[in-house]
Formats: structure tokens, C-alpha cells, sequence
């Protein structure tokens, strides 16, 4: 590597581009008007659409203006309110990736309609509960329904990915705090209610970027499920234990499961007898060689 | 070539447009979904480790840097929490950052420096906006409101100071005039969410798109009935894609895949080249602009490589 080209000044802009050497070589007449002369500032302003700091409000719907030019709907956003939340409202309205299952892309309650899914209806809805409830909790509970009842409770997380969720999420109520902030002495704690609703925003934050990356790697979420539930089912897990694990969880009392019956227990006679020496019977090693 | 190990998962790395061994590097704990970010500014040595040269913290996940084209030693940040934030390497950690914008109401996902006019950056946002900044300016410009989902990504024409394109997770890839109240043109570019777009440095009608549908697509925007090349051979998502600055044909992409490829699209094999020393998801590159085929590439394995084209990224 070569050293600091030090003849490059501060404000007198880096060394010329390789493709600005080579000089102007499109294939063709570009369909752009010709650059304007003076800074971006002037020549946005001179051309009437300049609109400074203007904050667009994540639910404006003007944003939306070319929808139309769109091939299908687009799905809403993870952190959007969703209305129609589930399985079938939501997801099948789309058809956009059939294989996850209705619609797993980008939103809580596509979360939840991906246990409704492809997973959902078959034998591994059990596997899958603990996203699925994640779907439920943000859809039925946070925003469509009562604002704080019970179904935001960590039930409703379940295992597995739950609680990841839960430690994570708890960080929530200090993301909004900027280290970097030169100013003055740490403010007032914040409130009970303030800093409940920090949580909720860390959720919120949270499941949205988990969503996202799901939406931009869907192909690898479905073969990460898919490998896990592979894991489950290998390891006895899915079926058995799993639902002991949510009935034990929900406060059934469920009787542990008895590792040696007593007895024969099916046509091969009982496993145990391969363990262990056995006595044999007296005489019984007579004759084995034909004693004549 | 050596390694650096960052202590978070990287995001983004750009090779200085100044300097052909400095690096910056965008990081974020927990794969960004939650937690701190970090941007390190990073020194190749001719032989020996790479050094650090400057490390600040933000109080999200950092998702993309870019260089000032005007100051060796401005940098740009998109951070998670919505705002872009300029860092100044002269100036001590204390003062830093030097100015944050927040304007952008859901995470900032790229940014980018317009290497023409270099006075002005643009930024591309979850919140379906594109602003337009300008470094004298303690507000956007203007913001180019028209994609119906995420804008993953945006980046300036090299050859045209008013002209970028988007590309946006509603499948459509744009070009924009900043003179123009709306989008210039909508190409709708790939079935599924279109997470990069790049212009080629040397034909100011060509940019590539890369997809969720794991293909790289070439479109000339004078006639984008039809693309002018796919690229198949990523096995999932295709998460950057960046053209050469020292060949008009050759296009670098890294994938979920966690592999880093190298594409020639105007020849009929078009995989030239193909890197799999990431162990996690490969979602930053960048190719040096003053070193022709020097390569950098980061990841979730918190690992950046910098190499030559042909050579082994791991070898030491």
C-alpha cells in the first residue's frame, strides 16, 4: 500500500475519477436534461421544488402517489397499525411469497399469519408458537384492541424466540438516550406510564428490524425455520414435550413421563433386558456343542 | 491482505476517496436490530495489522457511511435511529459528531456523496423518503416522496451532478432529477424488493439492480423494457451491488449468500470471480476508486477483508 498522498489538500476534492479521465464515453444521448450550473442549494431552489426540512409523517398516505405503477400491493409496514391482522386478511391478500406462508413479510401481524401458514396448519403449529405469538401480541393486543391488556404479557412471547425479545426489548426505555449528548445534567426518570411506552416503542423497534431483515432474506429465514423445526422434530421435541413445556407454562399440571414402564411393553418384550447381565438358568449351557 | 475484527456486526464499508489505504466502517450490535453502532475509520499498512485511526459510538445501529467528496476527513453516517450524523477525523471524539440530522422519521438506510458537485449527499430511509442534504445546511433540501415501501438505497449519478437513482423495497427502481417535482422514470426492475441500485461510471444510462430474487439486473433507462443483463449464480438475496470505477463492465455484489462475487456483464460468463471467506452474511463491499482492483468487504462475522481482485482474501 502506498503511503498518504499528501499532496491532496482538505476542500480541494480528491484525485480525479478513473472514469473522469477517460473522458465522456455513453453509449448514447443520456435521457437526462443537462446538468445546471451552481451549488445543489441554488439550482434545487431555482427550479421551484425546494421544501426545506420537510418531515414526512410515516402515515402519510400522499406518499403513495405512483402506487398504481406497482405490479401488486405492497405489503404494510412492520410497525404500521394493522387492522386486518392474521393469517388470512392479511396474508393471502398478497400472494407474495406462498412458500412462507401468506405473507410473512414485514409486519407483526404477518408474523402471525406465518404461524397460520405454511407451519401454522400442520403438525408443527406447536414449534412455531412463539413467533406466532409475537404476531398476536402486537396485533391483537398493543394496537388493535385494548392498549395495555394482558395479551402484551410475556405468555404470549413464548419460548424459543421469545426470549430473545424479552432481553432485548427491555433495553428499550434508554435507546433514546444519546451518549454523545454534550448537554447538561441526566433529566428527570422518566414516568411509570413514559417508560412503559419506551418499552413498547423497543418492541415496536425491535420486531420491525427483525421483520425487515426477514423481508430482505426471505429465502434464508424459510431454510433458518425449516432447519430448526428439523431440530425440534429430531430431538422429540415437537411433539411431546414441547406441548408439555406451553401446557406446564399455561399452569396444567401435566405427570411427568415414566422412562421405564414396568413390564413388557410390546411385541420385542421390554428394552431393558439387553441391559445388564442375566443370570441363566442352571444347566442351560448343556449341550450347546452337541454333547453326544 | 490483513482482517479487522470489529466488536459489532458490520453494515457498510467505503474505501476513502482520498486516501487508497483508509477505510471507513459502519457497524451495529446485534446484527442492527437493537443495541449501539460504531464507526471505525480504519488504516491498511503496507505490512502489519490494520490500524484504527478514529472510532465514534452512536446510540443505534449504524447502517451505511459514506465519504465527503470535498473533505478527506468528513464522513457521513445513516444511523438506525432515523438521523445522519457528519463526523470530522480532525476534529477530537469530543466534538463529534459534528452536526446530526433528524429528519427522517423510521431508520436511515444508505446515504451517499455527490461525487459531481460534491456539495451535497443524498439519504435514503425505511420511511419511504429520499432527502436531499447539503453540507452547508442544517435541513434537508428537498425529499422525494413517491416509493410506496422502504428506500434501501440510493446513489448519485457519477457523471450527472443533478441525476440518482433509488431502489426501494415496492420492487421499483427510480431516477430522479432534483429539479423535477417527481421521479424521472420507474423501472419496475424485479418481482420482489430491490435492495441496491449502482450506475455504471462510464455509460451514464446503465445502473444494475440487486433483488431479494437473488439476480443482479443491468438496465439501460434510455430503453428499460427489457434489462440488458441478469445475473444469476447468488443463492439468496442479493444485499449490495456496486460497479467498478476502473471498468465499465465489472460489477461487484455480496449476497446473504455470504459470498462476495465479481461480475463481467457484457461477457457471456459473466461470474468472474466469486469469495466465500465470510462465515455470516456478506452485506457490505466496496471497490477502491484510487487502487484498481482492490476489494473490501465486510459482514456479520464482524470481520472486514480488504484484497486484490485473484487473490485469497484469508491469505495472510
Amino acid at each position: 500500500m502506498a503511503t498518504n498522498n499528501s499532496s491532496q489538500q482538505s476542500g480541494a476534492g480528491p484525485p480525479p475519477k478513473p472514469w473522469e479521465r477517460a473522458g465522456g464515453t455513453s453509449s448514447g444521448p443520456a435521457p437526462f436534461k443537462p446538468p445546471s450550473a451552481g451549488s445543489t442549494s441554488d439550482v434545487v431552489e431555482a427550479s421551484g421544488t425546494a421544501r426545506p426540512g420537510e418531515i414526512v409523517p410515516t402515515n402519510d398516505t400522499t406518499s403513495a402517489i405512483n402506487r398504481s405503477t406497482l405490479g401488486r400491493p405492497v405489503p404494510s409496514r412492520p410497525w404500521e397499525q394493522q387492522q386486518t391482522y392474521g393469517g388470512a386478511g392479511y396474508g393471502s391478500g398478497l400472494g407474495y411469497n406462498s412458500g412462507l406462508g401468506a405473507g410473512g413479510y414485514g409486519s407483526y401481524g404477518g408474523m402471525g399469519s406465518y404461524n397460520s401458514g405454511l407451519y401454522g396448519n400442520n403438525m408443527y403449529r406447536g414449534g412455531y408458537g412463539g413467533l406466532g405469538g409475537v404476531g398476536g401480541m402486537y396485533g391483537g393486543g398493543m394496537y388493535g384492541g385494548g392498549m395495555y391488556n394482558s395479551s402484551y404479557g410475556m405468555g404470549g412471547m413464548g419460548m424459543g424466540m421469545g426470549g430473545m425479545g424479552m432481553g432485548m426489548g427491555m433495553g428499550g426505555p434508554y435507546g433514546d438516550e444519546d451518549p454523545n449528548n454534550p448537554f447538561g445534567a441526566p433529566s428527570q426518570p422518566p414516568g411509570f406510564w413514559i417508560s412503559l411506552m419506551r418499552v413498547m416503542q423497543g418492541f415496536v423497534t425491535f420486531f420491525g428490524r427483525v421483520a425487515m431483515l426477514i423481508d430482505q432474506n426471505a429465502q434464508a429465514f424459510h431454510m433458518f425455520m425449516s432447519a430448526l423445526l428439523q431440530l425440534f422434530d429430531r430431538s422429540g421435541l415437537l411433539y411431546g414435550e414441547l406441548a408439555r413445556f406451553v401446557l406446564r407454562i399455561l399452569g396444567a399440571k401435566t405427570k411427568p413421563k415414566k422412562l421405564h414402564p414396568p413390564g413388557p411393553s410390546g411385541p420385542h418384550g421390554p428394552q431393558t433386558q439387553i441391559e445388564g447381565p442375566k443370570g441363566a438358568p442352571a444347566g442351560a449351557w448343556d449341550g450347546v456343542w452337541g454333547n453326544n | 491482505m490483513p482482517v479487522f475484527k470489529t466488536p459489532f456486526n458490520g453494515y457498510s464499508v467505503k474505501f476513502s476517496p482520498f486516501y487508497e489505504q483508509r477505510l471507513a466502517v459502519a457497524t451495529s450490535q446485534n446484527f442492527g436490530i437493537l443495541g449501539n453502532g460504531r464507526l471505525h475509520v480504519i488504516d491498511l499498512s503496507p505490512a502489519g495489522p490494520i490500524a484504527e485511526i478514529a472510532a465514534f459510538d452512536t446510540a443505534d445501529g449504524v447502517y451505511d457511511v459514506s465519504w465527503s467528496e470535498s473533505h478527506d476527513s468528513l464522513l457521513i453516517a445513516a444511523v438506525a435511529d432515523g438521523s445522519v450524523k457528519l463526523y470530522d477525523l480532525s476534529l477530537p471524539p469530543t466534538s463529534n459528531p459534528v452536526r446530526s440530522l433528524s429528519e427522517h422519521t423510521r431508520e436511515t438506510h444508505s446515504v451517499d456523496y455527490n461525487s459531481v458537485r460534491r456539495d451535497s449527499f443524498i439519504s435514503s430511509s425505511w420511511d419511504d423518503t429520499i432527502k436531499l442534504w447539503t453540507i452547508d445546511r442544517p435541513t434537508s433540501v428537498r425529499t422525494f416522496k413517491e416509493h410506496a415501501y422502504c428506500v434501501y438505497s440510493a446513489a448519485w449519478n457519477p457523471r450527472h451532478a443533478d441525476v440518482f437513482a433509488s431502489a426501494s423495497g415496492d420492487c421499483t427502481a427510480r431516477i430522479w432529477d432534483v429539479r423535477e417535482p417527481g421521479s424521472n422514470m420507474i423501472l419496475p426492475a424485479h418481482e420482489f424488493e430491490i435492495l441496491s441500485c449502482d450506475w455504471n461510471k462510464y455509460d451514464d444510462a446503465v445502473i444494475a439492480t440487486s433483488s431479494v430474487d437473488k439476480s443482479i439486473k443491468v438496465w439501460d433507462v434510455r430503453n428499460y423494457r427489457v434489462p440488458v443483463a441478469v445475473l444469476n449464480g447468488h443463492g439468496y438475496a442479493v444485499r449490495k451491488v456496486k460497479f467498478s470505477p476502473h471498468r465499465g463492465s465489472v460489477i461487484v455484489s455480496c449476497s446473504y449468500d455470504m459470498s462476495v462475487c465479481m461480475w463481467d456483464y457484457m461477457v457471456e460468463d459473466s461470474l468472474i470471480g466469486r469469495y466465500d471467506h465470510h462465515t455470516e452474511f456478506a452485506v457490505g463491499v466496496d471497490m477502491s476508486v484510487l487502487v484498481e482492483g482492490l476489494l473490501a468487504s465486510t459482514g456479520w462475522d464482524e470481520l472486514v477483508y480488504v484484497w486484490q481482485h485473484g487473490t485469497d482474501p484469508k491469505a495472510p
